[in-house]
């Protein structure tokens, strides 16, 4: 299969005042379409910054990121923009959807900042929802919704634009452990049907769903392997 | 991003916060209603004083004899001076160029009766030309004719308010009233005429509607005059063809009135334009300053705005970051505050308007001054409110667009 994405010897570095903090050194990484990854890494090992540069948030100091063969370390901001609107399904830990907004509403708002006209919005937002299996509770707010159903929707914001990676941070950290399984679950039938998934995450246990494990530690890819005792979903 | 969806989520925004979008809004609300008000009055008191002039007529020099003492008239006429007379009127419309008509008239204080009834007024003989130069309208029968004035008639016209008076729902029209030893009949009802509340130069403020009015030629011969020094006349009306050459003219007529009276000082020149063009740049002075505190209050209002959007970007930190991680570029993030600053302040700007039209209207009702509401103060007011939201909300919005995505996704 073809590569996605080519990460070629990138840096991160922040300056705070007269510190200089190297976030992430020469990382390369190569995904290719449809494969199910997990980035792992403890808390100030470089993993947020990797997911925000991965995710088109922020820009690498010095390096190459290719998607789809397109060098997007050096886009502007309504560029970047345009990328995390087409190529990019994020998922978070605490679901970020909008309280306003029902369920339907969250999921076409990414289609309205692409331009698609209502009609086919929300055509779209439904379809979506379903695949999560929660066309039923699209008019709900997600006050009204319990934490897994927030992550379903989230999900399905994630799927509506069919972008080429889901980019998923510690999706199942506010979610009971049952639950989590299910949201699992999701992303292994998701993996199934030809999406590119990135889990990140700090737990052993959730990178073991993925098919292929990166570590990252101090700035730096730790190893990169396939994961030998990957944990199936029945 | 079409923009229809920023209206809708900006309506989302305020009636999500009814009370605090109200309170918002109060500083443009009385913006508004302060600038429609002001230049209502503004407005109002124009038209009242085009009105009073327009009635002393725009296009006529006013030459009217000073009110002196019996002591101050012996003294003219000592030195010489005839007084307002026929005469003067002859000689102006004989020497000076452009002037169209002259209106003469004397005047007696004196009670008029009928019947029972006794009423004190101003007794004015004219000449015929006084009607159309002054701008009378004749309610009933006619005005003095120049037949009445040529064969001396005894005949009068009565103000409404003194026809009332005298007849209430008897008609007035062919009886015989009495003033001094003549009898006149009443040949004409004038119509209800603006009190003349304020005194213009040597025109004292009087009610016009208690005169009643007699040719001329008859006063002349019929009337007894108080005092036997007195002047023939006590006004001369002059119409010119031309108002730019009102200044000119009256100069000349002051000149000519002067030599004839051996210059002595004892009339006075009244120009009703030049008089409603000084009042009006006064007055230009005082609605400005009106103006000025109405501006103050909707830049308040402004600020109002723009202290509650800069809290509302810092406290939907959290949505501005999500909307940017799934693809609002920054002009979304942009157009979306300053929608919704815009929105409130056409909201505060339409309840505004409401009011300022409702205050206006109060204040002409419940009080003596009067207003006039015109449709480009109303537009003035508003367009200034949508103004204020745009300007106002521009920066909240700036700083709203410039919120980095990376930190404002995980703000808590």
């Amino acid at each position: 299969m073809s590569n996605l994405i080519e990460i070629n010897h990138i840096t991160k570095r922040y300056e705070m005042g007269d510190n200089v903090v190297m976030a992430l050194q020469d990382v390369s990484l190569t995904i290719r379409q449809g494969e199910y990854l997990s980035i792992m890494g403890p808390s100030g090992s470089g993993k947020s910054t990797f997911m925000n540069i991965l995710g088109c948030l922020d820009t690498p100091t010095t390096g190459e990121y290719k998607f789809r063969g397109v060098d997007v370390s050096h886009l502007n901001d309504d560029e970047l923009s345009a990328m995390r609107n087409r190529e990019i399904g994020f998922v978070f830990q605490n679901f970020n959807l909008l309280p306003k907004l029902d369920a339907a509403q969250n999921v076409e708002l990414p289609l309205a900042y692409a331009g698609v006209p209502a009609a086919e919005r929300r055509e779209r937002a439904v379809r979506s929802l379903e695949r999560v299996k929660l066309a039923d509770r699209m008019h709900h707010r997600p006050s009204e919704l319990s934490g897994g159903q927030r992550q379903r929707v989230a999900i399905a914001r994630a799927l509506v634009t069919n972008p080429g990676i889901l980019l998923a941070d510690e999706p199942t950290g506010a979610l009971d452990s049952k639950t989590g399984i299910e949201i699992m679950r999701l992303f292994d039938e998701l993996h199934q049907e030809g999406n590119t998934i990135i889990l990140i995450t700090h737990e052993q246990d959730i990178a073991n769903y993925a098919i292929r494990n990166v570590y990252i530690k101090d700035g730096a890819i730790h190893y990169d392997r396939l994961n030998s005792q990957r944990t199936i979903v029945k | 991003m079409e923009y229809s969806e920023n209206i809708k989520v900006a309506l989302q925004g305020l009636t999500d916060h009814k009370f605090r979008s109200f309170l918002t809004m109060l500083g443009i609300i009385f913006g508004v209603a302060s600038v429609i008000a002001m230049l209502s009055i503004g407005e109002g008191a124009k038209r009242e004083a085009i009105a009073k002039y327009q009635d002393l007529g725009v296009n006529n020099i006013i030459v009217r004899e000073k009110d002196m003492s019996a002591a101050e008239l012996e003294e003219v006429r000592t030195k010489f001076s005839p007084g307002l007379s026929l005469r003067d009127a002859e000689v102006i419309r004989d020497i000076v160029p452009g002037v169209s008509r002259i209106a003469a008239q004397a005047e007696v204080n004196a009670e008029v009766k009928y019947a029972s009834q006794s009423v004190k007024s101003s007794v004015i003989g004219v000449t015929p030309e006084f009607y159309d130069i002054l701008n009378y309208q004749i309610k009933e029968g006619e005005f003095i004719t120049p037949i009445h004035y040529d064969a001396k008639h005894k005949v009068c016209v009565l103000g409404s308010g003194i026809a009332y008076a005298l007849f209430q729902k008897e008609a007035p029209l062919g009886k015989m009233v009495k003033i001094e030893d003549q009898w006149l009949e009443v040949v004409g009802i004038l119509e209800n005429k603006a009190l003349f509340t304020e005194t213009v130069g040597e025109l004292a403020a009087r009610d016009l509607n208690t005169d009643v009015y007699v040719p001329l030629s008859m006063f002349l011969d019929r009337f007894s005059r108080g005092n036997v020094l007195a002047s023939e006349l006590q006004q001369l009306t002059i119409q010119v063809d031309n108002s730019d050459r009102l200044m000119e003219t009256s100069t000349l007529i002051d000149e000519i009135i002067r030599r004839h009276h051996f210059g002595n000082e004892d009339y006075g020149i009244v120009i009703p334009l030049e008089l409603l063009k000084q009042e009006e740049k006064e007055r230009q002075i005082y609605n400005f300053l009106l103006g000025a505190i109405a501006a103050i209050s909707l830049i308040v209002g402004g600020i109002g705005i723009m202290n509650i959007m800069l809290a509302t970007v810092m406290e939907r930190t959290r949505e501005i970051g999500i909307r940017r991680a799934i693809g609002a570029r920054k002009s979304d993030i942009m157009g979306q505050f300053v929608t919704e600053a815009v929105v409130i302040s056409i909201a505060g700007g339409l309840i505004g308007v409401v009011l300022g039209v409702s205050l206006s209207l109060l204040v002409s009702v419940f009080t003596d001054v009067s207003t006039y509401i015109r449709l480009y103060s109303v537009i003035i007011a508003f367009a200034f409110s949508v103004i204020v939201g745009v300007v106002f909300g521009y920066l909240p919005a700036k700083n709203a667009a410039n919120l980095k995505p990376v930190d404002s996704i995980r703000y808590e």
